[in-house]
């Protein structure tokens, strides 16, 4: 049985509770065991922008708690996973760096040897698990769902993090994963366009700018939903249409799940409790009009 | 302009419709030579991940490719490097533009020099916030991840939340990363005031 250290990161427990439910559930359907570990933190992710090695340290501390359990990293974000990873990789390639967080991590009890692997969760589901496994444990038909994939920038760039997995500029191990369900992955002119998630705080307009592009593209297509798998693209995607409609004047109504909830779907998972379909903010009636639908049938 | 018109000792290379500006913008400015710094470059490439700036011979892949330069043209990666080949300095670290990157990392994907201009950003964003430029919305960040280690306000009603939806309490506890970010000196860094 394939064991993780369940690394949350910030937004996801305090802002997209359907994605660690449907991220919990359907993980533990699949076998993967998950161990919460009430000593991680923030992974450092924006501190690097301030200072450098705050961001690093950050990093090294959350790799030096999994560490001593003897646990790899499962992350739900993706920038979670890029900071972890890099850090990861960093630290392994430079001993005298890692001597130098290490003089650091002494003071907090903490020691970081070098011997830790981060995957984002759709990393864990495509290599550990595997497209044909999924396609077998699904019960509930999806075919016809037709859903466009956002992959979020960190689960692919800088380009070592994807290197023999996936390929930035060409992706497709979400479109499989989409397809393992049954669903049908619609491929869209900016579908690597970045949901400007980092940017938010500081300019507002810019980043509802740069989602609405995605949004208006995605209104040139026939699409049911899209699916993601970061916490932060979600908020964007998610939670910001209402807001984007009134700046500027669209109409968007486009349903987003979280990648585990579409799984979730095809798994046979109760909607509300186990995949937290209810918490989205653009109602996904539709959708679950269609797969009731397909299921009568 | 008709070809009747055009003079005689017109270069007969030029295209008629040759805008006067050929940038296309006209926000065109002169440097001027005594306030740049020439040590600038040299301060940026000592550090890690950043040296590849020496490179850059500024075709613009990277703003091509760039997300945010498309939604506001005002944030230029290409623009940017060049300032620091030239030692703007203090353009550029005051600048509040710096902090408009998203994060993609577009640009050091696509360079074909292999420059990684994310992270010669990140070196000008730490040189600024030293200076006292550190964004307002990065300070609140860094002051909540002091508290409880992670970089939001939590409240009751949100642990209440999370107890009703069966997930898993979070034992919320800054003080490691308190007494890192101590020792690497941030705490210090964002009550610092701007120039």
């Amino acid at each position: 049985m394939n064991r993780y250290a369940l690394f949350l990161g910030c937004t996801t427990p305090r802002y997209v509770f359907q994605y660690e439910l449907s991220s919990r559930w359907v993980l533990k359907q699949l076998g993967i065991e998950l161990i919460d570990i009430d000593d991680f933190a923030c992974c450092g992710f924006n501190q690097i922008d301030l200072n450098k090695e705050t961001g690093l340290l950050l990093a090294a501390m959350n790799l030096a708690v999994a560490e001593a359990r003897g646990l790899n990293i499962l992350t739900l974000c993706t920038s979670c996973a890029g900071a972890l990873a890099e850090a990861a990789k960093k630290l392994k390639a430079d001993p005298k760096k890692r001597e130098g967080v290490n003089s650091k991590l002494q003071t907090v009890a903490l020691e970081y040897r070098g011997n830790i692997e981060v995957k984002h969760i759709s990393r864990v589901l495509y290599e550990d698990i595997g497209v044909e496994k999924i396609e077998e444990a699904v019960k509930t038909d999806l075919s016809g769902l037709r859903a466009a994939p956002h992959y979020g920038c960190h689960y692919l760039k800088p380009e070592w993090i994807s290197a023999g997995f996936d390929e930035p500029d060409a992706p497709q191990t979400l479109h499989q994963l989409i397809s393992a369900t049954g669903a049908v992955p619609i491929s869209y002119e900016t579908s690597n366009l970045c949901c400007g998630g980092k940017t938010f705080p500081i300019s507002r307009d810019t980043t509802l700018s740069l989602v609405n592009r995605k949004l208006n593209n995605l209104k040139t297509k026939e699409i049911d939903c899209m699916v993601l798998q970061c916490p932060t693209c979600y908020l964007m995607y998610g939670e910001m249409q209402k807001q984007i409609n009134k700046r500027f004047g669209e109409e968007h109504e486009v349903p987003v799940l979280l990648y585990p909830q579409l799984l979730g779907l095809a798994l046979g998972g109760n909607p509300q409790t186990d995949l937290g379909l209810d918490l989205n903010a653009i109602p996904l009636d539709g959708i679950m009009a269609r797969i009731a639908k397909s299921d009568q049938d | 302009m008709k070809p009747d018109d055009i003079p005689e000792d017109m270069p007969e290379d030029i295209p008629e419709d040759m805008p006067e500006n050929i940038s296309g913008d006209d926000s065109e400015e002169t440097v001027q030579v005594p306030n740049l710094d020439p040590a600038f470059k040299y301060e940026v490439m000592r550090n890690e991940g950043a040296g590849g700036l020496k490179y850059c011979f500024a075709c613009g892949a990277c703003t091509a490719s760039c997300p945010i330069h498309e939604i506001d043209h005002g944030f230029d990666p290409r623009k940017l490097a060049r300032m620091v080949q030239l030692g703007m300095k203090d353009e550029v670290l005051s600048s509040p533009l710096i902090w408009y990157c998203s994060a993609c990392r577009n640009c050091e994907q696509h360079c074909p020099q292999s420059v990684e201009f994310f992270n010669i950003l990140n070196v000008l964003k730490n040189m600024a916030a030293e200076k006292g430029y550190a964004p307002y919305a990065w300070v609140v960040q860094t002051r909540h991840l002091m508290r409880t280690g992670m970089v939001f306000r939590t409240d009751e009603a949100w642990e209440t939340r999370r107890k009703a939806l069966s997930l898993p309490p979070l034992q919320l506890d800054g003080e490691k990363v308190r007494e890192l970010i101590e020792l690497s000196g941030l705490d210090e860094l964002i009550v610092k005031k701007r120039p």
